[in-house]
């Protein structure tokens, strides 16, 4: 028999049914609803800021407490043992460096690096950019900007990556205008990190690598990486190239530079097919303990900050020795004191072995000098000329990583240690060299005690390169800020 | 038996073969339902240890962002200081009933400013600081040798009362980490529909 169900049992169902879906309809929306407001997180914003946006104050009104500790990179009052933020003349200090670049602009001027807020002003009155006078002439690459400024990926959408490379430098004067800032490491929509360069996002695919997969701690140094490495200018086209295709060490790169033949320039003294160490900073950093126990750049040089109980990442990039308490001291008991000496103690230790090597180089490149003079063929100098060259790749390595000593103390050790043995190398080919050639005595050494003795001795007419780039400065500049200003291009002075 | 017994009720309930099609639609339109909110609240990332879950709801950003930019995230997870280690019964009790209890909050919009750990969470978290630093507490200094009962009960301090700063940077309020950049959840519509739709 067949028990129909009764009128009111049905609709009890109907009902039942009814109100459960109900509240679960309730319970699904109050959970959009508070997912939604991860949305608003983010979209609670006074500007909204969309595609590449070069001029930094406009991030102020969003991330006023990030930009304004931005704008402290322009501080010049920090000084540490050897470094600090302000400019230096480094070859007023170490007039030899004039020797090693002897051939190379480097030698004209060389000085020790100010925080990010100066990088438009510093290469605009650098002596290696030279003095422009039209858009088309000067001795640098539009590849020389690459790292100065947001306004660059924005320059490189419009115009092509390939294209911006292949201009002169005096040729983008007036639209790279704004110190490095918020584009180069931000995206403007959610202030996530991402990478605004080619070169890095090319290096990680030569790798086989995906940067596309990397955490937020490793994004934490990525975006330095884009800058803060070791890199060179490709072919006729100038094509930013990161030297990475056989690793990261100092003989992984040689070997990459090697299998290609690239080098630099040519030695003026020795005629040693010289490379031009940049800065590799994330690669000796990566070999260090820190980067290993997986510390990132910003852990230390933008460490959290804490103002009126909210909590935020210090955007004033500097040393971390200029604020102990919030970098070592988040992780290390010791005293300041302590903490500053052990640094200390590194550096101490490298600039031992820096000071060496540097000196012997210098000899080095003078006495290949002479044996030419005194009629070397190639084939006697073939092994000497090679010796340079590894000896200096190794001594720049080591050098123009301005925190090397600090972030990979033994790795920096070794490739100094290596460069001295290949510097000390060098001489002893050489004296062979001259011996043949029936000179034994000691090769006569220059005067080089000043920078202005060394820039004499290799030939360089300072007076007229200044006078150049003043002239530079007092007509062509004043031009370039014109016409950024008349485009709206430039952010408001601070 | 009691099988049969369900199925005479099914029967009694829905004799004709319109009122089972109904019923099926309605059982249905509850699962579907109920699905999509077990989907949009992430159910399934619970079951880890994955730091990323905490911020599932967006009030723990200042809690997940302090921890990270602390030397704790180096090591601990959320779990491994926020849940006892003892054994899995006690591990997966206290998570599941933690868990609801934060679920229900966020969802009834209760939540306070300023989150603070109940007593027994506190008597979880001393636990997991004295099973880390177990060395620490046996060969070099005298501590960890209390519970958090003990600390209630005046027996002596607990591991933050002089510890004040660890791991979250001290005390945090919903408001102290604007613009923090934590994992939060992507959006419960999929990139290929947004695609269809923005077309």
């Amino acid at each position: 028999m067949e028990k129909k169900l009764k009128s009111w049992q049905g609709w009890l169902l109907f009902g039942g049914t009814m109100v459960v879906v109900f509240g679960l309809g309730m319970l699904a929306s109050s959970v959009t609803e508070r997912r939604a407001e991860v949305a608003s997180v983010m979209n609670n914003k006074k500007v909204e800021i969309t595609g590449i946006e070069a001029r930094n104050d406009k991030f102020e009104p969003n991330y006023p407490r990030e930009y304004q500790t931005w704008t402290a990179t322009a501080d010049t009052s920090f000084k540490s043992l050897y470094n600090g933020n302000q400019m230096v003349d480094v070859l007023e200090a170490r007039p030899e460096m004039v020797v090693l670049w002897a051939g190379y602009a480097f030698s004209k001027d060389y000085s020790t690096p100010r925080g990010h807020m100066h990088a438009i002003d510093d290469i605009r009155h650098s002596l290696r950019t030279g003095a422009p006078m039209t858009a088309e002439d000067g001795p640098q690459p539009a590849t020389c900007w690459t790292c100065k400024s947001p306004d660059v990926p924005r320059m490189m959408q419009a115009m092509g990556v390939e294209n911006f490379y292949k201009g002169k430098w005096g040729g983008m004067g007036s639209e790279i205008v704004n110190p490095i800032g918020c584009a180069d490491c931000h995206e403007p929509e959610n202030m996530n990190l991402h990478i605004s360069r080619p070169a890095l996002v090319e290096a990680f695919q030569r790798q086989g690598k995906d940067i596309n997969q990397a955490t937020q701690q490793e994004m934490r140094s990525l975006v330095c990486a884009q800058c803060h490495v070791e890199y060179y200018f490709k072919g006729d086209g100038k094509y930013l190239t990161f030297p990475w295709d056989k690793g990261y060490t100092v003989e992984d790169m040689e070997a990459y530079y090697d299998e290609v033949g690239f080098s630099d320039f040519t030695h003026k003294l020795s005629r040693a097919p010289i490379l031009k160490a940049q800065h590799p900073d994330y690669e000796i950093s990566q070999m260090g303990i820190h980067a290993q126990r997986g510390v990132s750049c910003a852990d230390c040089h933008m460490p959290y900050k804490s103002e009126g109980g909210v909590k935020y990442s210090d955007h004033h990039i500097q040393s971390p020795l200029a604020m102990i308490d919030r970098t070592c001291q988040v992780c290390h008991r010791e005293s300041e004191e302590t903490l500053r000496q052990n640094v200390y103690d590194r550096q101490n230790k490298a600039r031992e072995m820096r000071d060496r090597l540097e000196n012997e180089l210098a000899k080095a490149h003078v006495e290949a000098a002479f044996a030419w003079e005194k009629g070397a063929n190639e084939e006697q100098m073939k092994d000497v000329l090679k010796l340079i060259r590894q000896a200096q790749w190794r001594w720049d390595f080591g050098v123009a990583s301005h925190g090397g000593a600090f972030h990979a103390p033994q790795e920096i050790q070794r490739i100094l240690g290596n460069g001295l043995d290949k510097a000390m190398q060098a001489r002893l080919v050489t004296s062979k060299v001259l011996a043949k050639l029936g000179y034994t005595d000691n090769v006569p050494m220059p005067d080089i005690s000043t920078k202005e003795k060394a820039q004499k001795y290799i030939g360089l007419d300072m007076a007229s390169d200044r006078a150049a780039k003043q002239k530079f400065l007092d007509t062509v500049l004043p031009e370039w800020v014109k016409e950024a200003q008349q485009n709206n291009r430039q952010a408001k002075d601070i | 038996m009691g099988g049969m017994k369900i199925k005479e009720i099914f029967q009694r309930l829905f004799p004709s073969r319109t009122r089972k099609l109904v019923a099926i639609v309605l059982v249905g339109v509850v699962c579907g339902l109920g699905s999509y909110t077990l989907y949009a609240s992430r159910v399934w990332s619970y079951v880890s240890d994955d730091p990323a879950t905490c911020v599932n709801c967006h009030i723990m950003a200042p809690y997940y962002a302090t921890w990270s930019h602390s030397s704790h995230s180096r090591n601990a997870t959320c779990n491994d200081c926020h849940v006892p280690h003892e054994n899995a019964a006690k591990k997966w009790f206290f998570k599941g009933m933690d868990g609801m209890r934060h679920a229900a909050i966020f969802s009834m919009r209760g939540e306070r400013q300023v989150i603070q750990a109940l007593d027994e969470s506190d008597e979880v978290i001393m636990n997991n600081c004295i099973r880390c630093h177990t060395q620490l507490n046996t060969e070099f200094v005298k501590t960890g040798r209390i519970d958090h009962e003990g600390v209630i009960a005046g027996e002596g301090k607990a591991c933050w009362d002089c510890h004040r700063d660890i791991p979250h940077g001290g005390t945090n309020s919903l408001s102290s980490t604007p613009n923090a950049l934590v994992p939060y959840p992507k959006s419960t519509t999929p990139g290929w529909l947004k695609e269809m739709l923005s077309k």
